[in-house]
C-alpha cells in the first residue's frame, strides 16, 4: 500500500494552512474515479492525521488533501484521455508544472503537477496514475518545499509518491 | 551520457520570436518517455526569495535565475534509435538565425553521435534569449531559457530547474573573469 509513503512525501514536500480541497482536486479525484469505475480508497485514521498535522506541523504541514486508488484494472476503463480528463478538471487557473509521462519496460506512469498562487502562498495539486494505481495530493507549499521543486521539478515529480526509490 | 538534448532559450510567449514546432510534440506519441517542465517569472522569481544565500549552489541558482523570465523543458526518451530524426530537430534550428540569433557552441561526435549547440539571441547588447541543442541517438530534451544570462553562467545552469546538466556541453567558464565580472 503506497498511502503511508505518499503520506510522508506529501508531509515533506508541502506545507500550509488548514482549508479544504479545491473544487478541481474534487474533480481530478472524480475523472480517475469515472475512467476507472472506482472510488479512492478509504485511508484509515486519515482524518487523524490532519488533525495530528494541524497541531503538530510536521515539516510545517497543517493540511493535506489525498487520494488513492489501488488495484485498478485496464479491463474497467471507460478508455477516455485520462490526462486530457485530468487538464480538463484542473482548468485554467492552475499552471502546468511539470508532467511525466513514461512507459518503458512494461512500467506505464503519468505524473502531472500544478501549480497555483493564491495570495502570497502556493498551491501545488499533483496526480500520478500508474496502470493499476493512482494518487492525487493537493498541499500548500512552504519556502522549503517551493525552492526544491523549483530547483528539481523532474526529480520531485518522480519521487514524490513515495514510490520510486532514489 | 546517453541523452540527446535540446536546450532552447527563448523570449517570453508574447514576443516568441521562436517556436516550439508542433512535430517535437508529436515526438511525445512515440516516446518511451516524456517530461515535460514549466516555469514561469513568477514562480522563477518566488523561488529565487526562497532560495538559501547560505548555501554556494543555491545561492550560485538564487543569482542564476535572477534574470530570468521562463524556463521551459521537454526532454524525449526513445526505446529506439530512429526515435526521431534530423529533422524534427532541423525545424526548430532553422529559426535561430542571424542576425537575432548566433550560435556560441557546436560539438559533433562521429563516435557516439552526439550533438551540441548552443544559441544566444542579443538585444540592445543584452542576451535575451538563448538555445542550446544537444543532441543523442535515443534521447532528445527540449528546454525553453527566456530572459538574460550569462554565456559562462549557462553551465551553472545544468541540473537545476529541470535543465539538464551541462557539464559535457558548455566548457567550464573562467572563473577569474566571472568574478572580475562580478
Amino acid at each position: 500500500m503506497r498511502s503511508i509513503p505518499v503520506l510522508a512525501a506529501a508531509l515533506l514536500l508541502g506545507s500550509g494552512a488548514a482549508r479544504a480541497a479545491d473544487r478541481e482536486f474534487t474533480e481530478v479525484v472524480r475523472a480517475i474515479s469515472d475512467e476507472f469505475h472506482t472510488r479512492p480508497q478509504s485511508i484509515p485514521l486519515f482524518g487523524l492525521v490532519n488533525v495530528f498535522t494541524a497541531a503538530i506541523h510536521p515539516a510545517g504541514t497543517r493540511h493535506i488533501d489525498l487520494a488513492v486508488f489501488e488495484h485498478l484494472s485496464s479491463h474497467d476503463r471507460e478508455g477516455r484521455n485520462l490526462p486530457e480528463s485530468i487538464l480538463n478538471a484542473v482548468g485554467r487557473s492552475w499552471k502546468p508544472f511539470v508532467q511525466v509521462r513514461s512507459h518503458k519496460n512494461g512500467h506505464e506512469e503519468t505524473v502531472l503537477v500544478y501549480m497555483r498562487q493564491e495570495g502570497k502562498e502556493w498551491k501545488l495539486l499533483a496526480t500520478a496514475v500508474e496502470r493499476d494505481e493512482a494518487t492525487v495530493v493537493q498541499l500548500l507549499l512552504n519556502a522549503e518545499a517551493l525552492a526544491r521543486w523549483m530547483a528539481s521539478p523532474e526529480h520531485c515529480a518522480r519521487h514524490w509518491n513515495g514510490d520510486v526509490t532514489e | 551520457m546517453r541523452l540527446a538534448i535540446v536546450l532552447l532559450a527563448v523570449l517570453p510567449l508574447a514576443a516568441q520570436d521562436i517556436k516550439m514546432p508542433a512535430n517535437l510534440d508529436k515526438l511525445a506519441a512515440k516516446a518511451s518517455e516524456v517530461v515535460d517542465v514549466s516555469l514561469d517569472g513568477a514562480l522563477l522569481q518566488l523561488a529565487s526569495r526562497f532560495l538559501s544565500e547560505k548555501d554556494p549552489d543555491e545561492a550560485n541558482v538564487k543569482r542564476l535565475i535572477a534574470g530570468l523570465k521562463g524556463v521551459y523543458v521537454k526532454s524525449f526518451e526513445f526505446e529506439d534509435r530512429d526515435g526521431y530524426k534530423e529533422s524534427d530537430v532541423e525545424e526548430f534550428r532553422a529559426q535561430l538565425r542571424a542576425p537575432a540569433w548566433s550560435r556560441i557552441v557546436g560539438t559533433r561526435s562521429k563516435k557516439n553521435g552526439d550533438n551540441s549547440e548552443v544559441y544566444v539571441k542579443t538585444e540592445g547588447g543584452q542576451i535575451s534569449g538563448l538555445a542550446i541543442i544537444v543532441t543523442e541517438p535515443k534521447e532528445l530534451t527540449v528546454v525553453s531559457i527566456v530572459g538574460s544570462i550569462r554565456p559562462e553562467d549557462i553551465r551553472d545552469l545544468g541540473g537545476h530547474l529541470g535543465i539538464p546538466k551541462l557539464d559535457n556541453v558548455v566548457p567550464k567558464s573562467d572563473k577569474k573573469d566571472k568574478k572580475e565580472d562580478n
